[in-house]
């Protein structure tokens, strides 16, 4: 059995971060009922062009896994149907505006009465509670108000903008606070309302920063720069826009550095005999390994490197991830067959279980309802007229 | 211990030297689990990590160790290694970040650990996993970053548009090795809610990798990322008179409230730019006349009027604007926690909440060996009960 069989997921996310919350969970065993309307379908099931061409670019990889259902929460019956869901499951998740929820009439202490153990999630920019409770955002935006964006970026440049890997953190820590709540319902019997606000995840994920920053240190943002290690950056190989990556933390790794650069006696320099001196000559040091850089591949060189014991890997694009033995090794990168036949790449669950089976995808993106025979008929155990007036009148659908 | 913490009850010993561990372990204790660090007689080495204050001691070690305990333990000597046994015998989670060639010699291998423990979740993190090719490569935050394939694809938007031909960029801080710890700590809950003690592998890789999992979506899809070209085509980072801030329109309306906000320029009236891909199609044309617009604007007026009208834009806060946030002070995100030799510093507890209160912190970053004794304690149970 996967770690996390036998748990269901009443599954109302959209977008991206909460999708990615119920994909993690659903990856590791749970069953995940989306729940959609052609209404409303999820935002990223529908083409949209703000990648400059019109396709569903980013909705298969958290889609895939789920159950779909069409469910109309405009409707009041739609609304009697979504809590028979909830009696039906172990969790229940979300992703609206705070306060979208509740004035549904599907608010937490609204599921508690249907079901009183209930751990409820809720992912929203920035918490449900506090005046910017009711903020609009996106990642690049949790990415402004945490901090995050600030700090990323060149020294003498403007800050960048955090995109998915912001969203998908997100989901990745919605997903461990709910296996959390599950364990406090394990034992003491009590279910939970998780609040996860984006910006507070994109905060944690500088939280030195801002404790450094509390006692009055400036902090800001640094490009590639280590304050307490070098050579540290990414250095441009022979080949065109492939760049290696190399972090110099120890002497001994400077030395083995050197070496393999084919300059063994700056292993011996006392001038760059310490991190302390090394950090002093940062930008000499930086053009000596790019001269050497320049005239190398950049994986024989990682390769080389890692076997001398430096830190090293080139500057991954998808397509080396996607080809990678390492990564496939692992089932980090596996392949998804969809409904049509077609097979993708997709990524798996990040780590691997001695004594459960194995985490992963095993069925592709769900087409709008495509599940509405075992969810409503097998586990609701609703009739085929009950099915068919509430189609008749768009409460399905 | 708060006994209404999700995770109370659950003891974690955490021997960890890199971030990704060390966060695994601060996730759990900030929910609730007794969350024992293992140092070795030199101490664990985040101690000594940038940000440093300014009266010595790490900024990190503080955030990264709240909440936990402290006990020193040479794993070289067999004394010790049975006193971690000792440890081990009365906890749910292990988690170490040792170099796999490293493990046998502490005692700390897979088969070792489920040998003695078989019902303890042992939770590996390591830079690329304990299995596969790379399972003993080395990998700093910089290549982590970098090797999730997300390094590549930064920066992007205003700041790829200012440096088009400079290498690419880290994220700041220690986001890659973050994600390996959260992924890790979410992991070793789920191995904890089987019911089955095992081993799990967890890769700081295999987490950005999945976190980023777009671009490979997209790669399948035949669509190639690069930083040149994922910029938004309009919108992004915007310099005011006075700051920055980020403007992202996905929707109609937000459009529409977009132009609103900029007072409904001629340019933004043009009925070809009621249709997205047209908007899409002369996004640098629009973004011009957005960035020319901003600079006339201060960051905190712009923004109110925003929200207000339902743009999505944020500030590009500084940390100290987060320290005085209205919104994180009303949420509550930091606790003032005093440091020995420092003073009082804030830590934010938490990137999550159970119901309105905010997660409590029960004491600052421990001292070396501060809780010595329940490792002692511990030990001598054990060998009574052998004696007896």
């Amino acid at each position: 059995m996967k770690p996390l069989a036998g748990i269901r997921i009443a599954d109302f996310t959209v977008h991206a971060a909460g999708p990615f919350c119920t994909h993690m969970l659903s990856q590791l065993g749970a069953e995940c009922i989306k729940i959609e309307s052609a209404h409303r379908p999820d935002i990223f099931r529908k083409p949209h062009t703000v990648y400059g061409r019109a396709g569903p670019a980013t909705f298969d990889q958290v889609a895939s896994n789920k159950l779909s259902v069409r469910l109309n929460l405009k409707h009041p019956e739609g609304v009697a149907l979504a809590k028979r869901l909830v009696g039906i499951a172990d969790v229940a998740a979300e992703s609206f505006r705070a306060g979208v929820m509740k004035r549904l009439g599907l608010g937490y202490e609204a599921l508690r009465a249907v079901k009183r153990d209930i751990v409820m999630v809720s992912v929203s920019s920035s918490g449900q509670t506090g005046p910017d409770s009711h903020y609009a955002g996106y990642a690049p935006l949790f990415g402004a108000w945490g901090g995050l964006g600030h700090l990323t970026g060149y020294e003498d440049g403007p800050p960048v903008e955090m995109r998915h890997v912001m969203d998908h953190s997100v989901g990745m820590n919605a997903a461990l606070a709910t296996v959390a709540a599950l364990h406090k319902r394990r034992r003491s019997g009590e279910g939970s309302h998780v609040d996860v606000a984006a910006r507070e995840v994109a905060s944690s994920l500088v939280g030195e920063a801002l404790t450094a920053s509390s006692t009055g240190i400036a902090m800001r943002r640094a490009g590639n720069i280590d304050p307490q290690r070098a050579p540290h950056g990414l250095y441009a190989s022979r080949e065109g826009d492939c760049w290696l990556s190399i972090a110099v933390s120890t002497d001994a790794e400077w030395r083995a550095l050197a070496e393999a650069m084919g300059e063994p006696q700056l292993a011996r320099d006392p001038r760059y005999g310490t991190a302390e001196a090394r950090i002093a000559v940062r930008g000499e040091l930086d053009e000596m390994v790019e001269a050497w850089t320049r005239q190398i591949d950049a994986e024989d060189a990682a390769r080389r490197l890692q076997k001398a014991g430096v830190p090293a890997h080139v500057s991954w694009r998808a397509a080396d991830i996607a080809e990678d033995p390492h990564m496939r090794a692992r089932g980090a990168v596996v392949p998804v067959r969809e409904t049509d036949g077609r097979e993708r790449m997709a990524v798996g669950f990040p780590a691997r279980f001695s004594g459960s089976d194995a985490p992963g995808i095993e069925r592709g993106t769900p087409g709008l309802g495509e599940h509405e025979d075992y969810v409503y008929g097998e586990l609701l155990g609703m009739g085929r007229a009950e099915r068919e007036r509430l189609i008749e009148t768009e409460v399905i659908y | 211990m708060q006994h209404d913490k999700p995770l109370a009850g659950i003891r974690v010993v955490e021997h960890a030297a890199g971030v990704a561990g060390a966060w695994a372990g601060r996730l759990l204790s900030a929910m609730g689990a007794d969350v024992v660090m293992v140092e070795p007689p030199s101490l664990c080495p985040l101690r000594n990590e940038a940000p440093l204050f300014r009266q010595g001691g790490s900024a990190l070690f503080a955030y990264l160790a709240a909440d936990k305990r402290s006990v020193i333990c040479d794993l070289e000597t067999e004394t010790d290694r049975a006193a971690l046994d000792a440890l081990l015998s009365s906890s749910h989670i292990l988690i170490d970040d040792t170099p796999l060639a490293d493990r046998e010699g502490l005692g700390l291998d897979e088969a070792a650990i489920a040998s003695r423990h078989p019902d303890l979740v042992h939770l590996s993190v390591l830079p690329f996993g304990a299995s596969g090719p790379k399972a003993d490569w080395k990998g700093a935050e910089i290549n982590l970053v970098h090797a999730g394939g997300e390094g590549y694809l930064l920066p992007n938007g205003l700041s790829v548009d200012l440096f088009p031909d400079r290498p690419p960029l880290k994220i700041g801080g220690h986001f890659a090795e973050m994600q390996g710890g959260a992924a890790a700590a979410l992991a070793a809950l789920a191995a904890l809610w089987s019911g089955q003690g095992q081993y799990v592998d967890a890769s700081i890789q295999d987490a950005n990798v999945a976190v980023g999992a777009f671009a490979l979506q997209r790669h399948g899809d035949g669509s190639v990322e690069h930083r040149h070209t994922r910029s938004f085509r309009f919108g992004g980072v915007i310099e005011c008179r006075d700051g920055y801030v980020e403007l992202l329109t996905l929707e109609e309306r937000q459009w529409k409230a977009l132009v609103e906000l900029m007072g409904s320029p001629e340019w933004a009236l043009d009925e070809a730019l009621d249709d997205a891909t047209e908007r899409s199609a002369r996004g640098q044309d629009i973004n011009r006349h957005i960035r020319e617009w901003a600079r006339h604007h201060d960051v905190e007026e712009l923004v109110a009027r925003a929200q207000k009208l339902g743009v999505p834009m944020a500030r590009y806060n500084t940390p100290e604007q987060i320290l005085e946030g209205a919104h994180e002070n009303a949420r509550g995100i930091f606790q003032t926690l005093a440091m020995p030799g420092v003073g009082d510093v804030k830590v934010q507890t938490a990137p999550f909440r159970f119901g309105d209160e905010p997660l409590r912190l029960g004491a600052a970053a421990p001292k070396p060996g501060a809780d010595q004794a329940l490792l002692d304690a511990r030990f001598a149970a054990t060998k009574r009960e052998a004696t007896a």
